[in-house]
């Protein structure tokens, strides 16, 4: 071969991925440097969709903050409700009804279903198998419309106020949530076998973007990203809300790949139906709320389990209704670092199913 | 509130940040806050077992601040962050995106930091 050529072959070729791409629901920018189909090098790039709320939550008085929390992002509207509310709560010594506790839980973990029904269609339809992602969406309707049934709304359901939640739930709504939750269970077991033993589904999974304990830790992961690398962090284990009375224990693998992180994530979605049914056969009677007066003085932190991971709030109060300070850490800002490691070394062809692994939501990264 | 916050001036930052790392902390984040006197409260956040340590500098705006992403590879986001928001400079992060990693070329620089009504004026 002439040198010539040679020179050519080892040429480095950089091409963006994204911020527009069809496996990408938000946009995010890769800059990404090849050797031929390899990767040798990665950077990120947001700042597509940055709104500026933590600026605009401190001109909102601490109320309202919790329906602009809620739109942070709408697949994880509950548990952001829920962190801000627990946060405030505790800047005010407000200790709001048991009940009120395990409703709470029930949303946040219907939120953690469709989140992880939603996640397992794109990643389906990331690797062509559309079915699939038919099967996975049909099953997430169905949550959505006991959402839509018991607050009104699909997916900003609006339920968390501070001092406890807006609206009790019937009887019959919580026979019906049972029931939906003992059909998912179902389906997920039918569609588990196509995402973790189908022979073709495993070659796009098996050893792809592969981390180890020790770097998910120092990356600083978050949520299934870390635990399918055998690190047990789950906030929940905390036992914030009702989960310390619920006998929560988190979904953990060992094999650090893509593969790692669908197990994660279906287990997930067991668990959290055994929650919920957990939590209504054990639903305490009484109020969903107290009176909340004055408002929030001192500075607090509050840490929730979204779908995606670990969500922290700071919150500054002034003993006024504004807050001087107002910040959120959500899981996808934690997880992006992992691309960094995760990358290089990756064929071409795999960024899709890679990258939709960190399940990203941009607009909560960016806020 | 807050349990587990120690106050360090700026240049034990770097220190304390290798000793928790030494520990086995994991970096979560950092937390920015204007002052409005011209100084800025900045936390930076660990975790260990799902309970926090936490490190507070207070720095004045024209002060630089030692990145520490050497240590935490993973602070490089955050930090471009607190650049870009509220002016803090931060020195050698392992990426700088140059003031663009959430804003526009075009936008209106250190959006979270407070400005009084005369300094916008003079804008």
């Amino acid at each position: 071969m002439n040198s010539g050529v040679q020179n050519k072959m080892n040429t480095k070729t950089t091409i963006p991925f994204g911020p527009q791409h069809p496996v990408l629901p938000e946009p995010l920018n890769l800059k990404l440097v090849l050797e031929d189909e390899k990767i040798v090098e990665a950077i990120p790039a947001i700042g597509y969709v940055h709104r500026g709320l933590e600026k605009l939550a401190e001109v909102k008085d601490f109320h309202q903050n919790v329906f602009l929390v809620e739109r942070i992002c709408g697949i994880c509207s509950a548990q952001h409700a829920m962190a801000y509310c627990q946060g405030i709560e505790t800047l005010m010594n407000i200790e709001i009804p048991d009940r009120a506790k395990y409703l709470r839980v029930i949303f946040a973990e219907l939120h953690r279903i469709h989140s992880h029904l939603l996640w397992l269609g794109l990643f389906a339809d990331a690797f062509g198998f559309e079915s699939l992602f038919m099967q996975c969406w049909r099953d997430r309707e169905k949550v959505m419309d006991i959402m839509e049934a018991t607050t009104g709304a699909r997916v900003v359901i609006s339920i968390n106020a501070v001092g406890g939640v807006k609206r009790d739930v019937s009887s019959e709504h919580l026979a019906e949530i049972v029931t939906i939750c003992d059909t998912v269970n179902e389906d997920m077991k039918k569609m588990e076998g196509a995402f973790l033993n189908d022979y073709t589904v495993r070659h796009r999974t098996e050893g792809v973007g592969y981390l180890t304990k020790d770097q998910a830790y120092s990356l600083g992961a978050v949520g299934p990203m870390a635990r399918a690398c055998g690190v047990a962090q789950d906030l929940r284990t905390k036992g914030y809300a009702a989960y310390g009375k619920l006998g929560f224990q988190p979904a953990v693998e060992q094999t650090g790949d893509c593969w790692g992180r669908t197990s994660v994530r279906i287990k997930e979605v067991y668990e959290s139906c055994r929650l919920i049914k957990t939590a209504i056969a054990t639903l305490p009677a009484g109020d969903i709320a107290v009176p909340v007066k004055g408002n929030p003085n001192g500075e607090t932190i509050e840490r929730v389990e979204q779908p995606r991971g670990e969500v922290l709030y700071y919150i500054k109060g002034n003993g006024t209704k504004n807050l001087d300070r107002l910040r959120v850490r959500t899981p996808t800002f934690a997880n992006i670092p992992t691309l960094l490691v995760m990358l290089p070394g990756s064929q071409l062809a795999d960024v899709p199913v890679l990258l939709l692994t960190i399940d990203p939501c941009i607009s909560c990264t960016e806020r | 509130m807050i349990a587990n916050i120690n106050e360090i001036s700026i240049d034990r930052l770097l220190g304390e940040t290798q000793k928790l790392a030494g520990q086995g902390y994991r970096f979560v984040t950092t937390s920015c806050t204007d002052l409005g006197d011209g100084k800025l409260d900045v936390l930076y956040h660990f975790d260990k077992d799902a309970e926090l340590q936490n490190l507070r500098i207070k720095a004045d705006r024209g002060d630089e601040v030692p990145s520490i992403s050497k240590i935490y590879l993973c602070a490089v986001l955050i930090e471009n962050e607190m650049s870009e928001l509220f002016g803090l400079k931060v020195a050698g992060m392992a990426i700088d995106y140059g003031g663009h990693m959430l804003l526009a070329p075009e936008a209106l620089k250190t959006p979270q930091a407070k400005i009084t009504i005369e300094q916008r004026g003079a804008k």
